[in-house]
């Protein structure tokens, strides 16, 4: 197998296992996350965006280094996305481009620079667009929200299909498997971004890598001149096979010279080089490089001002934020974001829509939302919870989150990160309206919330919230028996989004009353019509 | 004459129902009315001690496991095991319970041993915050699993059903040879306790039905016609004395584990043995335990069964 192969496929066969394992229980000393923050344009999008320093994200900073001493290794090597594209180029080319050196195929090569440029200046303003184009946000969405279900759907079928057999094998423990498999809002649209990406590959091996990462700009910002290059010693024939063959199409018409902003160093030329002619060493000709872009000032602005004017549109957008920032009629009311989420700007800014949160969720709860956090807001997380409640006990999502967006609280602090209020729809609820006895709701709130009380005029006890002990942890609206829409449902209202401190301390502060241990006698059952607790009758 | 088919899920059913018939008559005390007579098996054993020393002399008081199974036998054990909670707030099945009862079966010669529940919380969470798959983990025979998918349930016929005429109960239920129902002792918000009867919701595939679409007091007697556990442990070490059954709520230790071959006796001598919200209750006051008592499915009247207290060394 080829040196490029034999390094590129087992760390793309870790990112896979990466993902997967980014489901409950995350070992502590797992870092799931760790290939997207390897990405320098989640590292420095996100960081430019938010004006901090994420330590978390720093890791880029360490490809870059890499970059200088090794060229674009990062896009030949580690970039999932770079191998899942060599992967569909294979199959979808059937002949080399004609026209592959960087005079011949030149047109769109600094359409990345622009898009950086681009997505710079929308940072100047605060707005990060970085998960339209970051390879790796792109690549853990495809492979979390869309390959992952899709598998796990096969999966049961044949589990199903084979359990008789499983049985009758003695297979037992696997015949009692199947997997809750997960759905996912979005999935399509993330599934078309993708495909159209790999179909480039129609035109040009390593298309979209060529011509439009802006990763891989980053990284070719900083691999002009590598100090381990392609250096061509004299015994070169100019045959033009490396040429011809190069994925990036990074070589020259004279075949000496290297465009190393474009070379990923996969090695492919020196491999097929008939005269053994080209060598990867340290400090080669120093005259060895071949500008492959010529990009002028004047083009760079432009495309920085296009961006900046993008993020002034969507700023200026009705949903922009989901109605704002401080209580305000637009908010949408049931864009509930996750424990731990940085307040909505800060939030947005860092959020790099990977998914890896929705992955690790194991409720199945965060879902990517379409428009209604604004344009910005795209697929960004929200507790959705007529498809699960959030985990009291759990804080995976702010554990796989590469960049802080959800903060990486402990289980303490996390059970005072209320990301909500539940709100009883009396015209709904079945026993409000309908005299019906249920108390569902109250009988899974893990906070104690919701208590079933008499009140006038009803001849069932009906379930009432107690908001200073409401989490918003959405058990109750997905639990509630009515069909369709829940007749109980959590609103952001009374959210904690703190960017820094406790969370303890503030719900304190607030007043809230929240535990997670047994043994307190808070039970509110106080009834003065009714001297018998629920559920039980009078001695006869 | 017009002969009617059986189906092969009436023949299920009905040898379940013949199976549970037979063991009824089997568990009848030859002598009635003498309180731990020698060589007499006493209705009801209340052993005192720590969770899993307590269930072993219990259910050595009760006749051993070898009374309740032969060899080769394929067990389910129906603990509690619904949220996501530690064992401390007494909303699970204490894990030494089901790890002893566990190695019971095994040491009688069980060929596997299944922990069931249907869980309302995440399966994976409500495993691993309960203790109980950890509890099985000593054991090659025996896994615990929460089971959801529809594939795992088959519909079943209740005759005797005064509101719920059918419902979905899981496969591997159906398929074993001895059920034993080990709940933890727990408020309820709307039937009062949940005890053996109650947990038998567990092994259902909807229960939402249960609660929309009828009484659910009337339901739950009506699928203990079909799902009778030949061994009831209630699991009363602790019980969660009110904001049952998610928790948490106000737990009291009673170091106690109640055994019965008569699931209603059970539940009735774990209610009166309790305190719950602060009040003394008679099982009469929990209408799903009268309702079974009144439909013959078992006795409630603590007063008139033996009831052996047994120390656990």
């Amino acid at each position: 197998m080829r040196f490029q192969r034999i390094i590129q496929i087992p760390l793309f066969i870790v990112f896979v296992l990466l993902i997967l394992l980014a489901s409950h229980p995350v070992p502590e000393y797992l870092e799931v996350d760790v290939f997207l923050r390897l990405d320098p344009l989640i590292s420095l999008g996100s960081m430019a965006a938010t004006r901090a320093f994420i330590p978390k994200a720093a890791l880029a900073l360490l490809v870059l280094l890499c970059a200088l001493l090794l060229g674009r290794i990062f896009c030949g090597y580690i970039c999932p996305m770079g191998a899942t594209i060599d992967f569909a180029d294979k199959l979808l080319l059937r002949k080399k481009p004609e026209e592959n050196s960087p005079e011949r195929d030149g047109a769109y090569r600094h359409f990345k620079y622009l898009f950086l440029a681009g997505l710079a200046g929308s940072a100047v303003l605060g707005i990060s667009w970085v998960f339209f184009f970051s390879p790796l946000s792109l690549a853990t969405r495809f492979f979390s929200l869309v390959v992952q279900p899709v598998i796990m759907l096969f999966g049961n079928f044949l589990l199903d299909a084979a359990r008789p057999l499983l049985i009758h094998v003695g297979l037992d423990h696997l015949a009692m498997v199947h997997w809750a498999m997960p759905r996912y809002n979005t999935n399509m649209f993330v599934a078309f971004f993708v495909f159209g990406i790999l179909s480039f590959g129609l035109i040009r091996p390593r298309f979209w890598c060529r011509n439009l990462c802006p990763a891989g700009a980053i990284v070719a910002l900083f691999s002009m001149r590598p100090f381990f290059r392609r250096t061509v010693s004299d015994q070169c024939s100019r045959c033009g096979r490396c040429a011809r063959e190069c994925p990036m199409g990074a070589i020259s018409e004279s075949f000496t010279l290297t465009s190393y902003s474009e070379c990923v160093a996969c090695l492919r030329c020196r491999e097929i080089c008939p005269e053994k002619a080209i060598s990867f060493k340290w400090s080669g000709n120093p005259d060895s490089a071949k500008a492959a872009v010529n990009l002028s000032r004047r083009k760079i602005l432009k495309a920085g001002a296009v961006g900046m004017a993008g993020a002034a549109v969507t700023m200026t957008g009705l949903k922009h934020l989901h109605g704002g920032e401080e209580p305000r009629p637009l908010k949408s009311s049931n864009l509930i974001r996750p424990p731990g989420a940085l307040p909505e700007v800060e939030f947005q800014a860092r959020c790099v829509r990977c998914g890896e949160c929705s992955k690790a969720c194991p409720t199945n709860t965060l879902q990517p939302v379409w428009l209604v956090a604004g344009i910005s807001g795209l697929f960004s997380p929200c507790v959705t919870p007529r498809i699960g409640g959030c985990e009291q006990e759990c804080n995976l999502c702010g554990r796989v989150c590469p960049t802080g967006a959800i903060r990486p609280i402990d289980i303490q602090e996390k059970i005072f990160a209320k990301i909500g209020t539940a709100r009883i729809i009396k015209s709904r609820c079945i026993a409000w309206e309908q005299d019906r006895k249920c108390l569902i709701c109250d009988e899974i709130c893990p906070y104690n919330a919701i208590t079933s009380r008499l009140a006038a005029d009803h001849p069932v006890t009906v379930p009432v919230i107690d908001e200073k002990r409401c989490n918003g942890c959405g058990y109750c609206e997905n639990k509630c028996p009515v069909e369709g829409e829940s007749a109980i449902v959590v609103e952001s209202a009374g959210e904690i989004r703190l960017s820094k401190g406790s969370y303890r301390k503030e719900a304190e502060r607030l007043g809230l009353i929240f535990h997670s241990e047994a043994g307190q006698e808070d039970h509110v059952f106080e009834d003065p019509q009714k001297t018998l607790p629920p559920g039980f009758e009078e001695s006869r | 004459m017009e002969i009617k088919k059986m189906s092969r899920r009436e023949f299920l059913v009905k040898s379940a129902q013949c199976a549970a018939c037979a063991a009824a008559i089997a568990s009848i005390p030859p002598i009635a009315g003498a309180n731990e007579h020698a060589g007499v098996t006493p209705d009801l054993i209340l052993a005192n001690g720590s969770p899993g020393p307590a269930v072993k002399s219990a259910v050595e008081a009760i006749g051993g496991m070898n009374r309740f199974l032969k060899p080769g036998a394929r067990v389910v054990i129906k603990p509690n095991m619904s949220f996501a909670n530690p064992p401390e707030w007494a909303t699970t099945t204490h894990p030494d319970v089901v790890a002893e009862l566990t190695s019971m079966c095994v040491k009688a010669g069980a060929s596997s041993v299944l922990v069931l529940d249907n869980p309302l919380r995440n399966i994976e969470m409500c495993l691993e915050k309960s203790g109980i798959r950890g509890a099985c983990s000593a054991f090659d025979k025996a896994e615990a699993y929460g089971v959801k998918d529809r594939g795992f349930f088959q519909e079943v016929a209740i005759k005797e059903g005064k509101a719920l005429n059918t419902t979905m109960i899981m496969k591997k239920v159906l398929e074993a040879d001895l059920l034993i129902a080990a709940p933890v002792a727990k408020s309820h918000s709307s039937t009062g306790v949940s005890l053996s009867m109650k947990g038998m919701m567990g092994l259902v595939y909807d229960r939402r039905t249960f609660h929309m679409d009828m009484d659910l007091d009337t339901a739950i007697v009506d699928l203990c016609t079909v799902l009778k556990p030949a061994l009831t442990i209630i699991d009363a070490s602790r019980i969660l004395s009110d904001s049952g059954p998610g928790g948490p709520g106000k737990v009291v230790a009673l170091n106690k584990i109640i055994a019965s071959t008569d699931f209603v006796a059970a539940d009735a001598l774990a209610v009166e043995i309790g305190t719950w919200y602060g009040k003394k209750f008679k099982a009469a006051q929990v209408k799903h335990i009268r309702m079974a008592h009144e439909r013959g499915l078992g006795n409630m009247d603590i007063s008139s069964l033996r009831i052996k207290e047994v120390n656990a060394g």
